[in-house]
């Protein structure tokens, strides 16, 4: 169980972290969403005791991370898998870590195989890929087998067969009843991997709740291709819809619905090869939410077509 | 596996990366063969010249100082191994992996500096042990005055050069601690050590005779030299003291930045 408790963190005159408030549940697997540079990752070294809180503080089980007796049997992380000296064997590395929490060596032997990297676990680390770093980090991270555990954009790094065993990995630790907080900018992964998702930008909170939750509530968009695509678009303009046209005799319809799309064709005598509602991604949600959080100003799609 | 770690387990782990890792074997290497190989060559030397020596050089030559002259040159390969024992952990990252496993940071700092302490009071008094022995005996195979480890006197000044060496190891941890980086912690080192009595040289001399015994290299001058080195240096109680005190603020106050930084 991790709490963040209003938790704010200033570097000079620039605000990383602004408030943020916000509790982590046990047994999901719980999205930390929001643009680069949003304070995703400071949050993480303040929960990891890395960084010291401005204001405000993160616990994990009611503990600050310094309060922790063995932090590494609490908490397990997989911040930066660079984090480490080049110089020193993947075994070693480990057995170091599991010294200074009381942890067996026998357990060090069992996380290396688990990620499989026990065969080169005699290897300096600094030849490893990152890929295979990211293995050893997540090794670390499971060293204590801890009840909590976090990991800054895991997916970064990992190939499409990683990628699909890094997921199925976080679904079984939170079945398993363990706190799962795993951070990332892309929307898309999120929406596939995360059951419960937090949405930050510029350090401060904006919105939480299931993929679906934060899906619900945004208008779907319809694609319309027809034989007089100019002529229809002119139409549903009449009818206040904006309307994107595309390259290929498609059109991009906000504001009216398959249905009105499809009458409004009828009456004009435009016929419709193709009429498809879609569904507000979770990216067109995360885009809207966060556009005025967005250190660079851009003007979305919608603006630009109009 | 429930119980809380202690200090014991911290310096166990941090024991394990330093014997772990090439460089401190390289290191190791290094202060050995200089304050070992120097002995040797600097002996060497003075015997087969020792003939062509006025009989009032004879009488000034110190068979003690001139077989430990290589613990000039160790007192840099263990700054760099004491400054490394950090800084080599911020240029890595691995900081970041080590203060999640130990949060503690006023722990760490301790089982890494008892890691030091005990790693380079040992190797640093095998060293100059044999250094001094192997120069006098040198010494003695050419008829030379030597000195000798039943000699109270020179035994103090042999083991205070390893005592000296220990010291700065743990100097060279504390300005790691404060400077983060190598090079800066490297070259703040020599300047301490090599450039600053350079400067001084350069001051009114009775200026000099107040400032010049506070420098770390004639604190190690006065606590391995047999005799009063100079009139105005401390005495060898009151060196190694001083130097302790140094140490101490150093280390203490790069553990304070330690505690209060964010890594």
């Amino acid at each position: 169980m991790l709490k963040i408790d209003h938790l704010t963190k200033r570097y000079g005159s620039t605000v990383a972290v602004n408030d943020l408030d916000f509790d982590v549940t046990a047994g999901v697997v719980t999205g930390f969403l929001g643009p680069n540079g949003s304070g995703k990752s400071t949050t993480m070294r303040v929960v990891m005791g890395l960084d010291r809180p401005t204001s405000g503080r993160a616990t994990v089980n009611g503990q600050t991370y310094d309060e922790l007796k063995a932090p590494l049997r609490e908490v397990g992380a997989l911040l930066d898998a660079k984090s480490l000296d080049p110089n020193r064997s993947a075994r070693n590395h480990l057995r170091a870590l599991a010294l200074a929490n009381r942890i067996s060596f026998a357990r060090v032997d069992e996380v290396l195989e688990f990620v499989g990297v026990a065969s080169v676990a005699h290897k300096k680390v600094g030849g490893f890929s990152l890929g295979m770093s990211q293995r050893l980090g997540i090794a670390g991270a499971l060293l204590g087998d801890p009840g909590t555990l976090l990991f800054d954009e895991p997916v970064n790094g990992l190939d499409p067969e990683g990628i699909r065993w890094i997921r199925d990995f976080f679904r079984s630790l939170a079945k398993e009843g363990r706190t799962v907080f795993v951070s990332s900018h892309l929307m898309s992964e999120m929406a596939v991997s995360a059951d419960q998702i937090i949405v930050i930008g510029r350090g401060k909170f904006i919105t939480s709740g299931t993929v679906n939750q934060l899906t619900a509530g945004a208008a779907g968009t319809v694609l319309v291709r027809s034989a007089d695509p100019s002529r229809l678009a002119h139409v549903l303009r009449d009818a206040h819809a904006i309307v994107e046209e595309l390259s290929d005799q498609g059109l991009h319809v906000s504001g009216l619905d398959a249905v009105q799309v499809g009458d409004a064709a009828f009456r004009s005598g435009i016929a419709v090869h193709e009429l498809t509602p879609q569904r507000a991604s979770l990216e067109d949600v995360f885009m809207s939410l966060t556009a005025d959080a967005l250190e660079y100003g851009h003007k979305n799609a919608e603006a630009v077509s109009e | 596996m429930s119980d809380a770690p202690t200090l014991w387990d911290t310096t166990r782990s941090e024991f394990l990366k330093f014997r772990t890792v090439r460089a401190t074997f390289i290191g190791l290497a290094t202060l050995i063969l200089l304050t070992i190989g120097l002995a040797v060559l600097i002996t060497v030397v003075i015997r087969t010249n020792w003939n062509q020596r006025s009989p009032v050089e004879r009488l000034a030559f110190d068979p003690v100082a001139t077989s430990l002259v290589g613990v000039f040159f160790a007192q840099f390969a263990v700054g760099v191994m004491g400054a490394r024992a950090i800084t080599s952990e911020y240029a890595s990252g691995a900081i970041r992996t080590t203060l999640a496993a130990v949060p503690r940071r006023v722990r760490l700092v301790i089982s890494k500096a008892i890691v030091l302490l005990v790693t380079f009071f040992v190797v640093s008094e095998v060293v100059v042990v044999v250094a001094f022995s192997v120069g006098q005996a040198i010494y003695r195979g050419g008829h030379l005055p030597s000195g000798t480890l039943s000699n109270s006197t020179d035994l103090r000044a042999v083991v205070m050069a390893g005592v000296y060496l220990t010291m700065l190891t743990l100097v060279g941890l504390g300005l790691g601690l404060i400077l983060r980086t190598t090079s800066v912690t490297i070259s703040i080192y020599v300047t301490l050590l090599l450039i600053i009595p350079i400067i001084v040289n350069f001051l009114p001399s009775n200026w000099q005779s107040h400032v010049s015994k506070f420098l770390p290299s004639n604190l190690g001058q006065a606590m391995t030299s047999p005799s009063a080195f100079s009139p105005n240096s401390f005495s060898w109680t009151s060196a190694t003291l001083v130097l302790a005190l140094y140490t101490l603020a150093i280390v203490g106050v790069g553990t304070f930045l330690l505690t209060r930084r964010d890594a």
